[in-house]
């Protein structure tokens, strides 16, 4: 009997631990092993050792591709966190907004592709609604064309990122919120605390965890970002948002190169490890500098 | 329960998730399904789509036909590709001639249908002179379906009359109607170019008229650079259009739908894009006035000023399909007279034998298939008719000088620059 109870816990995570395999770590080491390759995805395979990754550190459109995303990070980091975390200071001060809630949650549900094709309707220069709102507040000088201008354009769709994901995070930091101890929230307000200093530096540093998780899930997740700018913009104008990923899907599916698309995969995917490696290490550290001024 | 029979029933599941995950196997599936693939042909054309996949159905109950549309562009660049790697890879999919079409049959995705065409269900459907524009080293490999203007200048008759506008014939009546149109607060030309290859084949079929059509295909075919007298020559007229403000503002962040309901509106004066925006207005602006003309000749241009740009298009039976027989014949029954007909009704130009005998076709779409059946000379649209990266780098050029992004010279060094020429 002792010898079983020593191979339940491997049975237990046998299957996962396949899955997994098969899912994951298979397809990672094949992509690794086509990017040594010249390949089209059909026919015979060429070693070409290191090559791919040579040509993509000389390829100025795929090292743009990650000015683009940083860029779209950055914004969405605001967009999406920021106002999350605000709309959350907002509806945890306030009772009866249960409908606020499901409203701001609601895009969360939609397919992204629903949604790039909305945002599409409400961007066009010609019928859209972000014009024809200008232009009957009499703002017709802020028209724009707001996917096609260099300048516009990748802000444009981190706005739709933050439209979509700040009531994901807005749950989130609600649910945090409302554990946090009602003594101590108490105990601020007696002490002359206003909702604003309270949220500031009371709730917010409380639920420090709960930003850092948000901070690391947006930035994974900036990095794997892709339908939203293929149906918005597809990289354009004059690649203006081109990114790794649709750069990606455009050297493996148009060029047929899927040898240097699986250079540049393995690239995108050792960048978002090392984000993730390094953001929790740096978390690590603060959570022990922490312990420490309480120690 | 022992351990050895512990690790038994271990090995067992690891076994079958192994089967499990490596037992597919991507190409068509050997099922009662027969699939179909295609960019969307317009919703007049797949009402008769769906009616030819209902009486192959009635005649075959033990086949079920799925017809798969895709976004256009979807379809050109990745979706075609993903359905034929997939596990349920179509029998039967759409393709055009050229580059794309050797490639398909080289990497085994065309099946030989010379048979098919010589005493199997497909024989007596086409003339020798059309299958030979789908048959590659001896075998045909394709059956024939239309071919396809990509490119002409239509415009809205009622605006250009109204603003005292002939439809242009020239370059110099374009550029005045541009002029006159913009006089009157009426977008000239409308073009969703998000895609690029709206433009792009426009404007690649202008600059073939500039640098001449063997200049344009050696070029395309890597055999030339692209910076050039020449073609900074035709770039500049690229430039005329921009600096006169020819071309909706929006131009480069709309895609072809966008533009043409620009068009369809009655918000711009004139659309270029295909002869399938016949078969589009059939649903979208039933009441619509509208005509087209050929690419206004280009002054001094070394190529033929009477030139046509278009391809053949047609339907791949897939080589690794198990139903070659049964695609056969859903070929052979969209072929039939009463189907044509319909198809001919939809504002399609097939190219069967019952297409020619005397049923009657919308006048813009039969004057369309006269124009390209009796073109001087015939140009091949870059994205179709040559390789896909080379393509899209020239239409990164014409899109970045038709939005003011680049110099003549500048866009067509960087396509240089970007097929390492």
């Amino acid at each position: 009997m002792k010898s079983t109870r020593a191979l339940t816990p491997y049975l237990f995570l046998g299957p996962a631990a396949l899955v997994f395999g098969f899912a994951v770590l298979v397809p990672m080491a094949m992509t690794v092993g086509y990017s040594l390759t010249e390949w089209t995805g059909v026919g015979p395979m060429r070693f070409v050792g290191l090559d791919n990754y040579a040509k993509a550190a000389r390829d100025a459109v795929f090292r743009a591709s990650f000015s683009h995303v940083l860029v779209y990070i950055a914004a969405t980091l605001v967009l999406e966190v920021g106002v999350g975390l605000g709309l959350a200071g907002l509806i945890s001060a306030r009772r009866g907004t249960a409908w606020f809630r499901v409203a701001v949650f609601t895009p969360v549900m939609l397919p992204m592709i629903v949604v790039a094709v909305l945002w599409s309707f409400v961007y066009n220069p010609d019928f859209g609604l972000v014009n024809a709102g200008l232009a009957g507040v009499g703002l017709d000088g802020l028209q724009r064309v707001w996917l096609g201008d260099t300048s516009t354009a990748l802000l444009a769709i981190s706005v739709v990122s933050g439209w979509v994901f700040a009531g994901f995070y807005m749950m989130i930091f609600h649910a945090a919120l409302r554990q946090l101890p009602a003594e101590i929230v108490e105990a601020a307000r007696i002490d002359g605390a206003g909702e604003w200093a309270l949220f500031r530096r009371v709730k917010v540093p409380m639920i420090r965890n709960a930003v850092a998780v948000a901070v690391l899930l947006c930035v994974t997740g900036g990095f794997q970002g892709f339908d939203l700018f293929f149906v918005l913009t597809n990289g354009g104008p004059y690649g203006a948002t081109e990114i790794p990923t649709t750069y990606l899907v455009k050297v493996v599916f148009r060029d047929g190169d899927v040898g240097y698309g699986s250079a540049m995969a393995v690239i995108l995917t050792a960048v978002v490890l090392g984000v993730g490696l390094v953001y929790a290490r740096v978390q690590r550290g603060r959570s022990a500098a922490s312990r420490g001024r309480w120690t | 329960m022992t351990t050895q029979a512990w690790r038994r029933v271990a090995l067992a599941a690891g076994a079958l998730l192994l089967l499990g995950g490596c037992g597919g196997s991507s190409g068509p599936s050997n099922d009662h399904v027969l699939r179909i693939a295609m960019g969307s042909p317009g919703e007049a054309q797949i009402r008769v789509w769906d009616s030819v996949a209902k009486q192959f159905e009635a005649a075959h109950p033990e086949t079920k036909v799925e017809l798969n549309y895709l976004n256009d562009d979807l379809y050109e660049t990745i979706g075609l590709q993903n359905l034929l790697n997939g596990r349920k890879a179509p029998d039967i999919y759409f393709e055009w001639t050229g580059s794309r079409l050797a490639q398909r049959v080289k990497d085994g995705f065309g099946a030989d249908l010379t048979k098919q065409f010589e005493s199997g269900p497909l024989a007596g459907l086409f003339d020798d002179a059309v299958l030979a524009q789908y048959t590659l080293d001896g075998k045909v490999v394709m059956v024939p379906y239309t071919a396809d203007v990509t490119n002409v200048l239509w415009f809205n008759t009622k605006i250009l009359a109204d603003a005292g506008v002939k439809p242009p014939a020239t370059w110099s009546d374009l550029l005045a109607a541009c002029d006159a149109l913009n006089a009157k607060g009426i977008t000239p030309i409308a073009s969703g170019n998000k895609d690029l290859w709206p433009a792009g084949n426009w404007l690649a079929h202008l600059s073939s008229r500039v640098v001449g059509e063997d200049v344009y295909a050696k070029t395309l075919r890597g055999g030339a650079s692209f910076a050039t007298p020449k073609w900074e020559k035709a770039f500049g007229y690229i430039k005329q259009l921009a600096d006169r403000k020819c071309v909706n503002q929006s131009a480069n962040a709309i895609d072809d739908n966008a533009g043409a309901q620009l068009f369809f509106q009655g918000k711009a004066a004139m659309h270029p894009i295909g002869s399938w925006l016949v078969s589009w207005a059939i649903d979208e602006a039933p009441d619509l006035a509208f005509d087209y003309v050929n690419l206004p000749a280009m002054p001094g241009g070394a190529g033929n000023q009477g030139s046509v740009i278009g391809v053949a298009t047609g339907y791949v039976i897939n080589a690794k399909s198990a139903k070659i027989g049964d695609a056969s014949e859903f070929m052979a029954l969209l072929n039939s007279k009463a189907n044509v007909r319909a198809l001919i009704k939809a504002d399609a130009t097939p190219l069967s034998k019952p297409a020619s005998a005397g049923i009657e076709n919308d006048s813009r779409s039969a004057r369309l298939s006269t124009l390209l059946n009796t073109a001087p000379a015939i140009v091949l649209p870059p994205d179709t008719g040559y390789n896909l990266k080379t393509a899209d780098a020239l239409y990164q050029a014409i899109a970045a000088v038709l939005g003011g992004q680049a110099t003549p010279l500048a866009a067509l060094k960087a396509i240089d620059t970007k097929l390492g020429r």
